[in-house]
């Protein structure tokens, strides 16, 4: 005796139908709240795209010619290691160089074929024992114009403010992302409990003939989950046409140079994606859930 | 059939609706419960639903132990069971037809069952012309008559009815009562809770009295008194 599946998609579709305009209420609550939530994770993985090569307290780089000599690179080596204002610091050789090329353009694999190893620069990433802008700035003069070094490149302010401007925008995102989700859990709760209401008699016959538990609840709980899916597939384009717009936009060519990284790939949009899903899964499993065990008395 | 031992039901502790109930139901009886608003009847029939659980005795329902059922096995227990309501307890948005397959259609019946077994039902209990009307379009009788065709469609071995003739005039009693007779007669064991003498007095019946929860009266081919 399952459930036939003709049955639960006919209550629930006029479960949905008698709460049309609540339900409404719900999906566009759960599609903005995840809206919110999938623009935190690609706003954060933009950014880190964006400052990669200056996380870890980097704050300068070295960048040396990809002809250098063995000679010029073990110069300005010896500079690094033997400067006790340096904490720390990186080598990234040619093929290393390559592999975070390919990373950053994952997106554009017509550049990345047309660009090899031994073109790419080596670099030296340094961090100082003192992160001060004007030490930093005085550490970093001491490499620019010797033999082999291309351009040396400091972090700066700028950087160091769109870092922390990021954090506080991906920090406001996340907390009304929380928020409306929150709402939208209890709109999920109250639909579910106005359906059970509506269907009161119903209920009653079916505990009297003989409808089992799960018989009652499962159309109630597919309620909440619709809802929920269809908020994610609005969110799912809301990130589509975020991702294409505004955060594809700042890493135009043209755009600053600091933005051009700023990007996010396939990979991180589609791990989003099912990420949004998945919380519009869980959102409509707890709505749900507290519906039918506390409102439902089967 | 039906068996309760010592049965005590109390509501919030002090409101004693069924004290130390002892009754035998064989298979196939008819029996009606009789006794001024109060006494139990209701209460009686509600606990050999699983709707209510006794304090004290044991109930037993198709040679089952009905109190120590999990409630996860309480539905298979209820679809052993028809139960028809005084108000008739119809869903207004569905037709004659489809309140009946309703009762088949929670309990997971496939739909060549539902095709076959409402026709059938209808037929039985003489509204095939009307399986496509909607409830506020049927009289008081022929909603009761759906009532019964939907508490006897998957074909219980038990049938309980809490006053089926209460909302009823006279003339229309005697054929819902003609067509309880006849479920009765395939052998499904009825109980029926009523305040309808000349229903009791005409068909002599056994007849079980409760008076504030109690059992005065047991009697074979009894009347209402």
């Amino acid at each position: 005796m399952a459930l036939s599946p003709r049955y639960v998609l006919r209550e629930t579709g006029q479960n949905l139908w008698r709460n049309v305009l609540s339900s409404a209420a719900a999906i566009i609550t759960i599609g903005v709240s995840l809206w919110l939530f999938g623009g935190f994770f690609l706003f954060n993985y933009a950014v880190d795209n964006a400052t990669a090569r200056w996380e870890g307290g980097i704050e300068f780089v070295v960048w040396m010619q990809p002809e250098a000599t063995a000679e010029q690179d073990a110069n300005i080596r010896n500079s690094i290691e033997g400067s006790p204002a340096i904490k720390e610091w990186v080598y990234v050789d040619q093929n290393q160089a390559y592999q975070e090329f390919r990373e950053i353009f994952s997106d554009t694999p017509e550049l990345i074929e047309v660009v090899s190893p031994d073109v790419l620069p080596p670099s030296y990433r340094v961090v100082p024992e003192n992160p001060d802008a004007d030490v930093v700035a005085e550490l970093s003069d001491q490499f620019v114009g010797r033999p082999g070094v291309e351009e040396v490149v400091s972090a700066d302010q700028t950087i160091r403010d769109i870092q922390r401007l990021a954090d506080k925008v991906t920090r406001v995102f996340l907390v009304g992302s929380v928020i409306l989700l929150t709402a939208a859990t209890l709109l999920i709760l109250t639909n579910i409990v106005s359906a059970i209401r509506s269907r009161g008699a119903e209920i009653e016959i079916m505990k009297v003939v003989g409808a089992t538990n799960w018989f009652i609840r499962v159309p109630f709980m597919l309620e909440g989950l619709v809802q929920a899916v269809l908020g994610a597939m609005g969110a799912w384009v809301g990130l589509r046409i975020l991702d294409d717009t505004v955060i594809k936009g700042l890493s135009e060519p043209d755009s600053l140079q600091l933005m051009q990284g700023f990007r996010v790939d396939q990979g991180e949009f589609y791990s989003t994606s099912l990420l949004v899903l998945g919380i519009a899964i869980v959102v409509s499993g707890i709505g749900s859930a507290v519906a039918v065990t506390r409102y439902l008395d089967v | 059939m039906i068996k309760l031992n010592n049965v005590t039901k109390v509501y919030k502790g002090t409101v004693v609706a069924v004290r130390d109930v002892t009754v035998d139901i064989a298979k196939g009886e008819f029996v009606f419960l009789v006794g001024p608003s109060g006494s139990g009847k209701s209460t009686f029939i509600r606990l050999l639903n699983r709707e209510e659980l006794p304090e004290h005795g044991t109930i037993y329902v198709a040679g089952k132990d009905i109190g120590t059922l999990g409630a996860w096995r309480v539905p298979f227990l209820r679809r052993n069971i028809g139960f028809i309501f005084q108000d008739f307890k119809l869903l207004p948005k569905k037709t004659v037809a489809e309140n009946v397959a309703f009762a088949l259609e929670v309990i997971g019946k496939p739909r060549h069952v539902v095709r076959k077994q409402v026709p059938a039902i209808l037929e039985l209990v003489g509204l095939t012309a009307k399986m496509d009307n909607f409830p506020h379009e049927l009289s008081g009788g022929e909603q009761q008559r759906v009532s019964v065709a939907r508490a006897f469609v998957n074909r219980p071995p038990i049938l309980l009815a809490d006053e089926p003739t209460g909302n009823l005039d006279p003339q229309t009693s005697v054929g819902i009562m003609k067509l309880l007779d006849r479920i009765n007669r395939t052998g499904t064991t009825v109980v029926m809770a009523t305040h309808d003498r000349s229903i009791v007095d005409t068909m002599r019946r056994r007849v079980i009295e409760l008076d504030r929860g109690v059992v005065v009266r047991d009697q074979a081919r009894g009347v209402y008194e």
